[in-house]
């Protein structure tokens, strides 16, 4: 043991699909350095303790956003995570409110399909030919959507709220910045459609605006706000529908 | 984590590779740490439901002739009333600073040609606006006007 190492407690939850009935604890003492993450942490039990510990993570640049787990209960990205803001007992778990395959691995397949609903890519009512040249957009038209385009699908915000907790329906936090971005972007032509998705049950209006998932995100991304901003969308969308000629249709 | 939540939630529409563990709800849901602000700002709700049932009772009376309205009255002023009104008043100011704190950002960034104005504006009008309207309401509920 080289200088500068200290120990501390992991109680890390494990769950085998093919033995286990129900997830459980197991502790480990593990030799910590001060410079180290918990995913660190986590990479040195898998590596020289425990073999058999499951768990995702691959950048270690809190990009990629495979590595986040609840950490002392707090939805956290563990590579972004240092070791050293703990006390000497270091809770790890799979992240809330998701299903979990194994150890700390949870199931992502509902996200995904959640992400895919609210057709987050450019829609065009005609496609510009090659000769007209690329589609231009000011910086300030950029601005209005770019914080949202930073959100890295680590799902922490999903992990934190409460109505993704009590509503397995809801869109959630991070599929709904996604679709709202691409309506926000100045070369998009598919706001409308995407408001007919948000004005669906379990969507937008589902959320009560805890603003957890703001309050979590690694990334400083405000997907509060972008649910919020699209219910707002949705409903003079709906309402432009009623009151203007062809239902608002150019 | 110790207890499960929805058993379906975030669960694929199609059956896993897999059996899988259930979802599990966050720690501190719904009392604790991070939660406890949002649990009590939904909690408020059940106030403002016991206090229109209060209101639409006091406007009955006010058809019922003037010895009702005074019955009315009088049961607000006992302990009770005056206590539940206090914590009613608490849970409003509340929720009141703290969707006034959410409500700029859920403006979006513009309606069509509309851009929202700047968000020190927006508070500035919230509170103003909130504070003419109580002013007014108080004057009058004190008789001052009619």
């Amino acid at each position: 043991m080289s200088d500068g190492h200290s120990k501390k407690t992991f109680v890390v939850t494990r769950f085998d699909p093919d033995q286990d009935a129900a997830p459980r604890k197991q502790s480990y003492e593990v030799p910590v350095h001060p410079d180290w993450k918990v995913l660190d942490a986590l990479n040195f039990i898998k590596d020289e303790v425990d073999a058999t510990l499951s768990h995702r993570w691959s950048c270690r640049m809190a990009v990629c956003g495979s590595c986040g787990m609840m950490v002392n209960g707090e939805p956290r990205l563990t590579c972004k995570e240092p070791l050293s803001q703990y006390g000497d007992t270091v809770v790890v778990a799979p992240l809330a409110n998701f299903p979990v395959i194994r150890d700390l691995v949870i199931d992502a397949d509902g996200f995904m399909e959640k992400l895919t609903s609210v057709k987050p890519w450019i829609i065009r009512a005609k496609e510009l030919a090659v000769e007209e040249g690329p589609m231009r957009q000011s910086p300030a038209e950029l601005a209005e959507f770019k914080q949202f385009s930073m959100c890295i699908n680590c799902m922490l915000c999903y992990s934190a709220c409460p109505v993704v907790a009590n509503e397995p329906e809801f869109l959630g936090p991070a599929a709904i910045a996604l679709g709202h971005r691409y309506s926000l972007d100045s070369r998009d032509e598919g706001a409308a459609e995407r408001n007919e998705v948000f004005r669906g049950e379990g969507t937008v209006f589902s959320c009560s605006f805890a603003n957890e998932c703001t309050e979590v995100c690694p990334k400083h991304v405000d997907p509060a706000a972008a649910v919020n901003q699209a219910k707002l969308n949705a409903v003079i969308d709906w309402a432009s529908s009623l009151v203007l000629p062809r239902g608002g249709d150019e | 984590m110790s207890r499960n939540a929805h058993p379906h939630a975030m669960a694929p529409s199609k059956p896993g590779r897999t059996r899988t563990a259930p979802p599990q709800l966050p720690d501190q849901f719904p009392f604790g740490g991070r939660y406890l602000a949002y649990t009590l700002f939904d909690l408020t709700g059940i106030l403002y439901v016991v206090l229109g049932l209060l209101a639409l009772c006091a406007v009955w009376s006010l058809g019922s002739g003037e010895a009702d309205w005074n019955a009315v009255l009088e049961r607000n002023r006992n302990l009770f009333s005056v206590g539940f009104h206090g914590i009613a008043l608490v849970g409003l100011i509340f929720v009141g600073i703290r969707f006034f704190g959410f409500f700029p950002k859920a403006q979006p960034p513009h309606v069509g040609p509309l851009k929202p104005p700047p968000k020190p504006v927006i508070l500035v009008g919230l509170y103003a606006l909130w504070i003419g309207v109580t002013v007014c309401l108080s004057i009058v509920l004190a008789g001052g006007v009619f």
